[in-house]
């Protein structure tokens, strides 16, 4: 995570999230998938094909690329249809645009419910024998059963988790960074899924997007960083008020 | 000479000369700001290395001294709610925290009997400028301690005129030894766990000896908390010339 300053002179905080070797997988149409929508299956991230069966390369090899460590599924509307085997970019956002992102909380193993809960326990001394973090009363005498649902302890964390409304104040075409504001779910380096935000606000935001996607071998030449209106640029001199 | 056999003696070539390179031994010597330093972690090599392109893009613009902790500093802030649009502080920098673009340094007065602290962010535009007053070391690299000395130890007059560094190779090194208030201090700093050099302390001698029990001996030693920044230093030094003399 990385500061960014606005022209205002005021600070955010900003993650930095690599677009590592995307390529589009396979296209499943609507009647096949049954949904409401087409879908496209995408994977991330290169990693060694010798730890898994023949039987799982098949999708990788109808595209004709190496194998993915995650394959994830987007919904799309049928003009955004990718042609399978497409590597996607970082530039496929622009900033200023808003995004949601999914991932894998960090896991804290098995826990108790004060920490798991929030729960507030019972009091450190005035005579408590032994209890100091037990969850209580779990149910009451009239239900005669415990629910279902009931917060217990258990394993927490490591589950997937996702942070709408995101701001992308930054891309950096070289490198495939996004710069997305405030913190995201998950452990550093671990693999994330980035979406176009579905929440009503934003719905409107996104003015020209690269569409379906940006294509690397286009005739868009696009520079090596692009900045969103409000981000305070180290090339200028330092803000003063008027 | 007098040889074994009837053969000539064997050629001696002469010794070579010795050529100690006092240039480069200047070069490594110069001041690395401890910012550009990444710390021990399991990031990717390349996140540091956006955040010092971004850091050497400010540096070309707005220029940053080399201070360390313990100099006077005169810093020159941008802030919409004051009449000229600007503040003026000045103060002995206490701590520099932070690795990156958020690094950080603090500045501590006392003004009108009133002790003040600022933490300036260094690379927020905006500051507007920065100047080194008194470029000095003090015996430790974190002066918290200032708040529970005496006040005469930490007002510095705001008008100031700046102290030109005299043309050492060194940065001197103030060996002051502050004198403290009466206890309760914020800190136990007498405890060995600070390594405070910068202190008269003035408690009984049983005092601190009790002090002593809390020290941690096997620190020094343990290889797991080593982290050297040798090569780190020098790659980054490499990199920082190159940029700096685009």
């Amino acid at each position: 995570m990385m500061p960014i300053w606005t022209k205002s002179g005021e600070k955010h905080a900003v993650t930095l999230l690599k677009v590592q070797d995307c390529h589009v997988l396979r296209y499943v149409s609507k009647e096949e998938s049954g949904g409401k929508t087409a879908k496209l299956l995408v994977g991330g991230k290169n990693v060694s094909p010798f730890s898994k069966p023949e039987s799982a390369h098949e999708i990788f090899k109808e595209a004709g690329v190496p194998r993915k460590q995650k394959v994830t599924t987007f919904n799309v509307t049928d003009d955004a249809i990718i042609k399978p085997g497409t590597p996607l970019y970082a530039a496929h956002f622009r900033p200023g645009q808003f995004v949601d992102v999914t991932a894998k909380t960090i896991g804290k193993g098995f826990q108790g419910v004060v920490k798991r809960w929030g729960f507030k326990g019972q009091p450190a001394s005035h005579g408590q024998t032994k209890t100091h973090r037990r969850p209580g009363a779990i149910s009451t005498n009239k239900a005669a059963k415990v629910y279902r649902g009931k917060k217990m302890p258990g394993k927490m964390g490591n589950i997937y988790r996702t942070s709408f409304g995101l701001k992308v104040w930054r891309i950096n075409t070289k490198h495939d960074i996004i710069y997305v504001n405030g913190s995201v779910p998950g452990h550093t380096n671990c693999l994330v899924k980035v979406r176009d935000s579905k929440l009503p606000t934003y719905k409107d935001c996104n003015k020209n997007p690269p569409f379906p996607t940006f294509f690397a071998d286009g005739d868009e030449e696009l520079p090596e960083d692009l900045f969103d209106e409000e981000v305070f640029q180290f090339t200028d001199p330092s803000v003063t008020f008027a | 000479r007098v040889s074994s056999d009837g053969k000539p003696p064997k050629f001696q070539p002469p010794p070579k000369p010795v050529i100690i390179d006092r240039k480069t031994q200047k070069e490594e010597r110069r001041f690395l700001s401890p910012e550009f330093i990444p710390p021990r972690g399991r990031t990717d090599p390349l996140k540091y290395y956006l955040e010092r392109k971004d850091m050497i893009q400010r540096r070309k613009v707005f220029n940053i001294p080399e201070f360390y902790v313990g100099s006077v500093l005169a810093v020159t802030a941008a802030d919409p709610h004051a009449s000229d649009k600007s503040t003026r502080f000045v103060g002995i920098c206490i701590q520099r925290g932070g690795k990156g673009l958020g690094a950080t340094f603090v500045l501590r007065n006392v003004i009108e009997d009133q002790g003040v602290e600022i933490c300036y962010e260094l690379y927020s535009p905006r500051i507007q400028a920065i100047e080194v007053l008194k470029l000095e070391k003090r015996l430790d690299e974190n002066l918290m301690y200032l708040r529970d000395a005496l006040p005469e130890y930490s007002t510095f007059d705001v008008n100031m005129k700046p102290v030109p560094p005299e043309d050492h190779e060194e940065i001197p090194v103030n060996k002051l030894q502050v004198r403290m208030k009466p206890k309760p201090w914020s800190k136990r700093w007498e405890r060995p766990k600070y390594n405070i050099k910068g202190i008269k302390f003035e408690l009984p001698e049983h005092k601190m000896k009790a002090a002593q029990k809390w020290s941690q001996p096997w620190l020094e030693f343990d290889m797991l908390r080593e982290y050297d920044t040798s090569k780190i230093e020098k790659k980054i030094r490499k990199e920082l010339s190159e940029e700096l003399e685009k």
